[in-house]
């Protein structure tokens, strides 16, 4: 994934991630000191305000000359990815028409900005749009190229040079260059784009843009780290032509323009069907086509998505033949409503393929807020962990086929610490920790009470109807330990408000992480993201601290000694410190039980049409979906041979394969 | 309390009404198997004998494992009991209801969620729903929550619609005029829209449940009422036993209730049913959409929606729909039955 932030916490399987989104929003007003943020009514122009934007912020955007170029990179080690395997397989035909479903018509075409996270992004940015440089997705840690065509790192001045490919075009014909990368940066940064995330995250992570010359440029990072290249080169550069007419209206003035796309997908304006479907189309000539690391992928011409609101009328859809392939989520669909016995499976008009993955699975869980009365009582939090049965819930709700989350930070390839093991359900072990915590007698209702006659009830809040089942399944075993659970299933605006002003005593939640070397942390578990003015000179908690609103820290949790541990792992140069360093962090968070290890699930299920083909693996192992890199092709001969069966009445072989080359073990 | 000779007459006449009489007294039959449900429908055991002791658990507190020398101190699970007794052959016994599951008890901890087709061998009779929950159980519960909710509905309804109405109807002039151009205001207001946007605004957890949602919607459901009850005032005012009274010296409020209200009476019982058909429907409209009850509390609406999403399980989206519709056209009929009884009119001739 690029570096962009999706504020939507509904759309777990989607791309990006909330994270910084929230917790940046008082950085906001900071980040640039542009007076036409005071003054919109005097915006000169975008060439004019880039201009002025560039000479106000001059140790910021650097201009040398080619010469310049060289004398800087010399004895760097250029990498091209060029040793790296490639993922898409050879056997792909180009060409034929994919029909897939999408749950709604996106708000915006824009791909920034309100409403520009619905799910429909994937189809505008995330699965679609170019970077310069992409990680692979089987090889953690190595890099290809795309649009720039070699890289070099200078890890002595936290530098990363790029030459961009010249053959590189827009969809509209208009050749990518630095002016692009420029303007850019000045877009990301501007106070202009009304997001604060990227506003932040811009400024934050780079301290210097060089532009040596129309192909030539090197990115400065503010801090070193182990994946400097990710961070520098996994960016989606925008057309400066294009945007012209940016401006402070650019929300309103850019909502229904198709923004020229250096991927191989485009919208044409004849093919956006409001409200009923889009589809995308094959950019003509695209530039791509036969480079290594984008050639045989992007094989359909055309990727026409219908709007179908309801996920069951999806399925139905699916099972009728008006889509070709659908990403499955439920347990239930997957087993019952495709179930063996079906018409539409058990003809072999339906492949069900099982694919196991590896990306950072959102971390589910329940988000105990420690700002809440009784919730500040570590024995009462322990309780909870002992007495939230998700491993019912991994049995029946997801039949298995979830697991619990070993620590906060799973997925990243690597374990963050061995030691910290999830804790069973244990209705005896939490009712001890619940008489520690002062709760002994138990009520006619069979809640504990303490001696001053409060009830051991809280209420878990979740956005997310579809999990409204998980939370019964809790609700009926946590009263085992004496433990009540009220339910509150919110939907995502009013949901979203209240966890994020820290009013909920427990969330059943989840953030969507990005696929990356090492987890984040200061994000959802640093103090100043719980409180404005966390502790006292000494360290102990400030009696007159204010809850933090709008952050990602759901637990309020504000210990010094992991505050100072997070911001050690954050400056971190190594991926040993940082692994040290994580261990601890993981176990401190442990320690205080704030985040009850919830679910996830190793692999996504695709069910598909058989004319669709697949390379020998199915997928790369950093894949959300099947859809995300494009490495399917439509079969001619297979399409008309099926369904040519079809209308015989003939049934096909039944194909339900498990990819598991990338289990985990 | 000695019944006025009309209403001695209406009421006959709504007994001699076959049709409605019969659907009043099904009615209530049904009302009365809610109000007994835990009598019937429970995972809690109607009597327990156990070491020579009898234990009665359907009501009041629960009864923690140990009690029964199991050892466990949460409730004890009777449907074990029963079987470990059974076995034991101690003299120990457990009388279960009917059907011996609890509404929002996942009868199969450990299994799969799916929902099971009826089965009389294992009593679920309408089967299971995705969450392994007994459909009869969560039927007559959530029929037991759709009851109180529409009277409490009524009652509130009733009480500003008659309070308004016969305000506007007595007083007349600007108060008329004002309220009237208010109540307009007011009842173009899209309602189901705007009971779930109030409602998605307010806290909903558990704890909630059926007091704030019913606020909810008699906050946009309270101006119909006050249509009839203006309009009714009006024409009783204008008789001359009010005059009488005003001139004997009756206060307004002493008009209103002791001499108006009685007569506008037929007119609030008519409407009686066709409110609660309200009610009940807008409950489960709200419900479906996921804005009404908190979960896990039963309701119908739910269960509708669990149905029409599991259309391979049909048993649960028939079971909600039956009822449903049972329940409504049971209230049609005895409205009807109600209004053809309050006719002045006895026999009613078509052209």
């Amino acid at each position: 994934m690029t570096h962009s932030f999706r504020s939507s916490l509904l759309w777990p399987l989607g791309a990006a991630t909330l994270i910084f989104g929230a917790c940046s929003k008082p950085a906001g007003p900071e980040v640039t000191s542009a007076p036409a943020a005071t003054a919109p009514a005097a915006f000169p122009g975008m060439e004019a305000d880039l201009q002025r934007t560039l000479k106000e912020q001059s140790s910021f955007y650097i201009f040398k000359s080619a010469s310049d170029f060289e004398q800087d990179t010399k004895g760097l080690t250029w990498e091209d990815g060029a040793n790296e395997p490639e993922y898409g397989d050879p056997a792909a035909k180009r060409g034929g028409t994919l029909t897939l479903a999408t749950p709604d018509f996106p708000g915006t075409f824009r791909w920034i900005g309100p409403d520009a996270s619905d799910p429909f992004r994937e189809f505008l940015l995330d699965y679609v749009a170019s970077v310069f440089v992409r990680p692979h997705p089987n090889l953690p840690g190595q890099y290809t190229p795309e649009l720039a065509r070699e890289w070099a790192v200078d890890l002595a001045h936290k530098t990363v040079y790029f030459r961009l490919d010249p053959d590189a075009r827009w969809s509209d014909g208009v050749p990518l260059t630095t002016e692009d990368v420029v303007f850019s940066w000045y877009y990301y940064r501007s106070p202009l784009l009304n997001e604060p995330w990227y506003n932040d995250f811009y400024t934050k992570t780079y301290s210097a843009l060089t532009v040596y010359d129309d192909y030539n440029f090197s990115l400065t990072l503010a801090e070193l780290k182990p994946d400097m290249v990710d961070r520098a080169g996994n960016v989606n550069p925008l057309p400066k032509h294009f945007f012209k007419e940016f401006g402070p209206d650019w929300v309103q003035k850019y909502n229904w323009r198709i923004t020229p796309t250096l991927g191989a997908y485009t919208i044409r304006e004849e093919d956006i069907k409001r409200p009923s479907s889009i589809t995308l189309s094959y950019v003509k000539k695209w530039w791509g086509q036969d480079k290594r690391f984008l050639r045989y992928r992007f094989n359909p011409d055309r990727v026409h998505l219908t709007v179908i609101r309801d996920p069951d009328k999806t399925i139905e859809a699916f099972l009728r033949g008006d889509i070709d392939d659908l990403p499955v989520i439920s347990p239930q669909a997957w087993y019952e409503k495709m179930s063996n016995d079906h018409p539409a499976v058990a003809s072999g008009f339906t492949v069900k393929a099982t694919f196991y993955n590896q990306i950072p699975p959102p971390d589910f869980g329940l988000w105990i807020n420690e700002a809440q009365p009784l919730l500040g009582d570590r024995n009462v939090r322990l309780g909870i962990q002992y007495a939230s049965n998700f491993k019912l819930v991994c049995q029946q709700y997801f039949r298995g086929d979830a697991a619990i989350q070993k620590t906060v930070s799973d997925g990243y390839g690597w374990d963050p610490n061995p030691e910290v093991k999830p804790r069973p359900f244990d209705p005896q072990k939490a009712r001890e920790f619940f008489a520690k915590a002062g709760f002994t007698q138990q009520g006619p209702d069979g809640v504990l009470t303490n001696p001053q006659g409060q009830r051991l009830s809280f209420t878990i809040t979740t956005i997310y109807r579809r999990f409204q089942d998980v939370l019964v399944v809790l609700k009926q075993e946590a009263l085992k330990a004496g433990l009540e659970f009220n339910l509150e299933v919110l939907d995502q605006t009013t949901g979203s408000q209240k966890m994020e002003e820290k009013k909920c005593e427990i969330t059943l939640a989840a953030y969507n992480r990005t696929v990356e070397m090492y987890p984040r942390y200061w994000e959802s578990y640093s103090g100043v993201n719980a409180y404005d003015v966390p502790y006292l000179a000494d360290g102990s908690p400030n009696p007159n601290r204010k809850v933090k609103i709008n952050t990602n820290n759901l637990c309020s949790i504000a210990i010094p000694a992991l505050d100072e541990l997070i911001k050690q792992y954050d400056k971190a140069e190594t991926m040993e410190q940082t692994k040290i360093l994580a261990a601890k962090i993981e176990q401190m968070i442990y320690d205080d039980g704030c985040w009850v290890n919830g679910w996830k699930i190793p692999h996504y299920w695709a069910a598909y049409r058989p004319w669709i083909k697949w390379p020998a693996d199915f997928n790369v192992m950093q894949s959300r979906d099947e859809w995300e890199f494009w490495l399917m092709w439509i079969d001619p001969d297979a399409q008309k041979a099926a369904l040519e069966a079809k209308a015989a009445g003939r049934n096909l072989p039944r194909q339900s394969p498990i990819y598991d080359r990338f289990k985990e073990p | 309390m000695e019944l006025s000779p009309q209403a001695r007459l209406q009421l006959r006449r709504f007994r001699s009404l076959k049709r409605g009489f019969g659907s009043f007294l099904a009615l209530l039959f049904l009302s009365l198997l809610a109000l007994l449900a835990e009598v019937l429908v429970s995972n809690r055991a109607l009597l327990v004998r156990y070491d020579g002791r009898l234990y009665w658990p359907s009501y009041g507190a629960i009864h923690p494992g140990h009690d029964f020398g199991l050892n466990y101190p949460y409730e004890t699970d009777y449907r074990a009991l029963r079987a470990q007794f059974a076995t034991a052959h101690q003299g120990n016994w457990v009388l279960m209801p009917i059907i011996p599951f609890g509404p929002n008890e996942n009868c199969y901890p450990g299994q799969t969620f799916t929902p099971r087709a009826p089965d009389l061998t294992l009593r679920h009779y309408l089967g299971t729903d995705q969450i392994n929950r007994d459909i009869l159980a969560r039927l007559l519960y959530g029929f037991r929550n759709s009851l109180l909710f529409s009277a409490g509905f009524i009652v509130l309804v009733y009480l500003i619609g008659v309070v308004v109405g016969c305000a506007m109807g007595y007083f007349g002039g600007w108060l008329d005029l004002g309220m009237q151009r208010i109540i307009e205001i007011w009842s173009l207001l899209p309602f189901l829209l705007v009971v779930i946007i109030v409602r998605s605004a307010l806290p909903t957890g558990t704890s909630f449940g059926l007091g704030l949602l019913l606020l909810v919607v008699v906050l946009f459901a309270w101006t119909g009422m006050t249509y009839y009850t203006r309009s009714a005032t009006y024409r009783e005012k204008a008789r001359d036993y009010v005059a009488a009274a005003q001139v004997l010296g009756a206060g307004p409020a002493r008009v209103l209730f002791h001499h108006i209200l009685p007569n506008i009476l037929s007119i609030l019982v008519t409407f009686l049913p066709f409110t609660a058909a309200a009610a009940i429907a807008s409950l489960t409209a709200l419900d479906y959409l996921g804005f009404g009850l908190p979960p896990p509390m039963p309701s119908w609406g739910e269960l509708l929606r669990q149905g029409t999403g599991n259309l391979d399980a049909p048993w649960i989206v028939a079971s909600a729909f039956c009822a449903l519709s049972l329940v409504l056209i049971l209230i049609t009929f005895i409205g009807e039955a109600i209004r053809e009884a309050f006719d002045p009119k006895k026999f009613m001739v078509y052209r």
